[in-house]
């Protein structure tokens, strides 16, 4: 909770979560922002941006800015959905193989390192090519499949030191089951961490979405972001000048990558002092200034 | 002239909304060839004089105005980037807390010597060699140790390589800041003993920061006794240990265990 | 020695879960594996190359453990099929055209975003909280959160269309003869510029957070005061006393990142249209190309192996705790 009311305070963090609320306000406002439907043809193709259609229109007459809101769920909704996946599976496996040691531990950890040494997005590309025109749900479910490792190997590695510390030896001796140690003894003290892999998560597979849609390994149905890009990427949209069709949903991927982003350092900064600057050096710097005193 | 003169040394660390007086208004001085102790418990402010006496400090601690350290008669605190660096180690060396750790692990004992002989000297590599070997001599260490790596040498080992490298450029004083905790008691008897050895051979002063009062007495000439950044009582080792006229002096002896062993020196404290 | 042995054992034991993986994905698909694997080819496989064909991928009439074992053996011995879009173009050979420009791509913008995220790391940990630090921060928040599908896309617009300083695709002018003359290889470098600056912008600010994380991480350390104390010089204390000592928590983070590199090029291969693996796979995406989407997968598996090994002999010589042990 400390936590939190810190957060509060991190301009940083406070930057993120008012861009990440805009985004999502929209995201589940769409319907009332716009008067047009995301899969009609509502005007002449590549219209530039005018009052009319403020993001100009597509190639085949969708009008930019309405597939752009309504896109902003499925990004969201495969960003969270896999984060939250792959937050789970590794938190949990982390959990498991730093607090029970032996065999188990060896185990998670051979396979979590065997993860790690085969490139991401290749294994992505495969599965998904033999997947065949992927729905966002099924992206979801691969990316939340196949991406946990590097959540486990922080959360070991951070649950072994904790399982040194003096509580959870006392818990031991009372006899608490380990289940019970592990979720109400180790897990709240890596709040920060889990938070950090989870934020990290959500903007790995708000990116990867888009990059597989992009590729052409999406459904062309969907209306997202990253099918966007791969349509306007189709139309050769650079090339014959219209720039708002396919710098749209970069804008858009952008930002909202970038106030997760923002968040995630807040956490960070929160988390461990060390990399804090905050107020007091502003403060001691003018002290400096005023003659108050030196290094 | 004395070695070391502090005279109204006050340090703050600035935090966001409040300060803190980590150093409160502290003066003593440091007699050429004395053997100095500081003592009183963790976070009373002694390491930050330490510090504060080779203006290591980092931001946001802050040496108030009107303080003055002086070494051998020069404020250091008016200093100028390029005569720090010169004054530093050169006049002013220093024995971290954990000396074990103050060795950088990547490089070898040897370029740990050559840095510092090659800024301060302008000693080549050779030149620098033989010197490093003759100080590993003064501490008894072999220099075919100079092309091993900080942690292929025991704790107790890179102790004494901390204070050969102290020694390379005879300065005048020699800080030791909790040099011995981390090590066992018959290791640190035998760094204290060879300290006070190489003292007299060499003329330095020391200023010796520990929690460990008992052990001050038994090296020190002269005690200063700080309690919550203020220094409280400044007196010979044997008036600290016989006769303390501070409170807080005295309660520091009442929650201590007795003395006893061989004293460390091998005369008696005069 | 042993360390190294051991991530060598442990590296081939992932090249086989790779393998395994490849061996699985089309058997677990629902409807015929052999039909999906060669559905990209059309009518333009005649039965006796089908054949041949489902040898090297293992479907043969035999036990799945027997099919499993012939198909590591296909490619152990470096036979990974035929394109089935441009049959009867070996994989392997389609691909080892394609591996050199992503090589050359892929290691010139490593090299130069890693050197440079690095001093720009160590630079903003020694000012911290000063400007400077904060505009790293910042623009390192930025690299690491904007895919980079979208910063290709944008510098190909600024760069290549709307300034018209680069050109919008291949590896060279194809007007060239690659004689390798100093025009074909101005050619390259002209080409090659603009995909590699826009890894270089993508990469650099992962690099530089790291680096000023571990180096804030071991500040307080008592051997950098000590360096500071013995009245080195500032830059001294910062290059080999400080960075050099959080350089070795930043190398094992290169080893780990390299995959994410690898995507990372795919993506900006295809924006620029460059000749290399990512476009190459996106072509065979297209056009349901399997066994050459599967060949990649091995080939950058196998890169991945290759470069953290690297890091791994690097790491040996970087830390010399490591030497005798």
């Amino acid at each position: 909770m400390q936590l939190f009311s810190q957060l509060l305070q991190n301009k940083k963090a406070t930057v993120g979560v008012t861009i990440l609320a805009i985004i999502i306000l929209v995201a589940i406002f769409a319907p009332f922002l716009s008067e047009y439907s995301p899969t009609q043809r509502v005007g002449r193709p590549h219209q530039a941006p005018s009052l009319e259609h403020w993001l100009g229109t597509t190639r085949l007459g969708h009008d930019v800015f309405t597939r752009l809101i309504y896109g902003a769920r499925v990004s969201l909704a495969v960003g969270f959905g896999a984060g939250l996946m792959i937050t789970l599976i590794g938190t949990v496996l982390g959990i498991i193989a730093g607090y029970k040691g032996g065999v188990i531990d060896e185990i998670i950890n051979f396979f979590t390192n065997l993860v790690l040494v085969i490139p991401n997005l290749p294994l992505l590309l495969v599965i998904a090519a033999f997947v065949g025109q992927a729905s966002p749900p099924v992206i979801a479910v691969i990316l939340g499949l196949t991406s946990w490792a590097w959540g486990v190997r922080v959360t070991r590695s951070e649950t072994l030191s904790i399982r040194q510390r003096d509580y959870v030896k006392s818990a031991e001796m009372l006899g608490e089951p380990s289940w019970r140690i592990m979720a109400f003894e180790i897990f709240p003290n890596l709040i920060s961490i889990v938070g950090i892999n989870f934020i990290g998560s959500v903007i790995f597979a708000v990116i990867t979405e888009a990059t597989l849609e992009f590729l052409g390994l999406g459904d062309p149905n969907t209306v997202s972001w990253g099918i966007m890009l791969y349509n306007a990427q189709n139309a050769s949209a650079l090339s014959v000048g219209a720039w708002w069709d396919l710098l749209s949903p970069c804008f858009a991927l952008a930002l909202l990558g970038l106030s997760l982003a923002l968040i995630n350092f807040a956490i960070d900064e929160v988390a461990n002092p060390r990399l804090r600057t905050g107020g007091m050096l502003g403060r001691w710097t003018r002290m400096v200034r005023a003659g108050e005193g030196k290094l | 002239m004395n070695v070391l003169s502090i005279a109204n040394l006050s340090i703050d660390y600035v935090g966001a909304e409040s300060v803190f007086h980590a150093v409160k208004d502290v003066s003593f001085n440091i007699a050429p060839g004395e053997f100095f102790g500081l003592a009183g418990e963790s976070g009373c402010g002694k390491s930050t004089i330490a510090f504060a006496i080779s203006r290591l400090h980092r931001p946001p601690a802050l040496i108030r105005t009107g303080s003055k350290i002086l070494v051998d008669g020069r404020d250091v605190l008016e200093l100028d980037d390029a005569e720090l660096r010169s004054f530093r180690w050169r006049e002013v060396a220093m024995v971290f807390q954990s000396a074990m750790n103050s060795l950088n692990p990547v490089l070898t004992i040897e370029a740990q010597f050559y840095d510092v002989l090659n800024t301060h000297l302008g000693l080549s590599r050779v030149q620098a060699k033989a010197r490093a070997a003759e100080l590993l001599r003064l501490v008894d260490i072999s220099p075919d140790r100079l092309s091993a790596y900080p942690h292929q040498c025991s704790g107790g080992m890179r102790q004494r390589i901390v204070i050969a490298i102290c020694l390379a450029l005879n300065p005048k004083l020699l800080i030791m800041d909790e040099p011995t905790t981390a090590l066992d008691v018959v290791v640190q008897r035998e760094i204290l003993q060879r300290i006070d050895t190489l003292r007299k051979e060499l003329g330095f002063s020391v200023l010796f920061i520990t929690h460990d009062l008992g052990l001050m007495v038994q090296v020190s000439d002269r005690i200063g006794i700080m309690l919550e950044g203020e220094l409280v009582e400044v007196n010979d080792a044997q008036t600290i240990y016989r006769a303390p006229s501070h409170d807080y002096t005295k309660r520091l002896w009442a929650s201590m265990p007795r003395l006893h062993g061989t004293p460390i020196r091998q005369e008696p404290a005069s | 020695m042993a360390f190294l042995l051991r991530r060598v054992v442990f590296y081939l034991a992932a090249f086989i879960a790779a393998a395994t993986i490849n061996f699985f994905l089309p058997r677990l698909m629902p409807g015929d594996p052999v039909q999906i694997m060669f559905a990209g080819a059309g009518s333009n496989l005649s039965m006796e190359n089908l054949n041949a064909l489902k040898l090297t991928f293992g479907f043969i009439d035999a036990p799945i453990g027997q099919q499993y074992l012939a198909y590591l053996q296909s490619v152990f011995t470096g036979d990974l099929g035929r394109s089935v879009k441009y049959f009867p173009l070996p994989v392997t050979e389609l691909l080892a055209r394609a591996l050199v420009w992503t090589v050359g791509l892929v290691g010139s913008a490593t090299i130069v975003s890693f050197i440079l995220g690095t001093l720009l790391g160590v630079m903003a940990a020694w000012r911290r909280g000063t400007l400077f630090d904060s505009v790293v921060s910042l623009l390192s928040i930025f690299s690491s959160s904007v895919p980079a599908v979208v910063i290709s896309l944008t510098m190909l617009f600024v760069f290549g269309y709307s300034l018209g300083w680069f050109p919008n695709g291949y590896a060279a002018d194809p007007m060239l003869d690659p004689a390798f003359g100093w025009s074909y290889i101005s050619s390259v470098i002209h080409h090659g510029a603009l995909p590699m600056f826009t890894m270089v912008i993508v990469l650099t600010g992962g690099f530089a957070v790291t680096m000023r994380n571990n180096m804030i991480n071991l500040l307080g350390d008592d051997y950098i005061v000590m360096g500071r104390a013995k009245g080195l010089s500032e830059n001294h204390v910062m290059l080999w006393y400080a960075a050099r000592n959080a350089l070795l928590p930043t190398v094992s983070a290169l080893a780990i990142s390299i995959g994410t590199i690898l995507g990372g090029s795919l993506v900006t291969e295809v924006v620029f249209n460059y000749p290399g693996l990512g476009n190459m796979l996106y072509q065979a995406i297209l056009a349901r190309d399997y066994p050459v989407i599967q060949g990649q997968l091995l080939i950058m598996t196998a890169a991945m192996l290759v470069s953290n090994f690297v890091v791994d002999l690097s790491y040996v010589l970087l830390d010399p705790r490591l030497k005798k042990a």
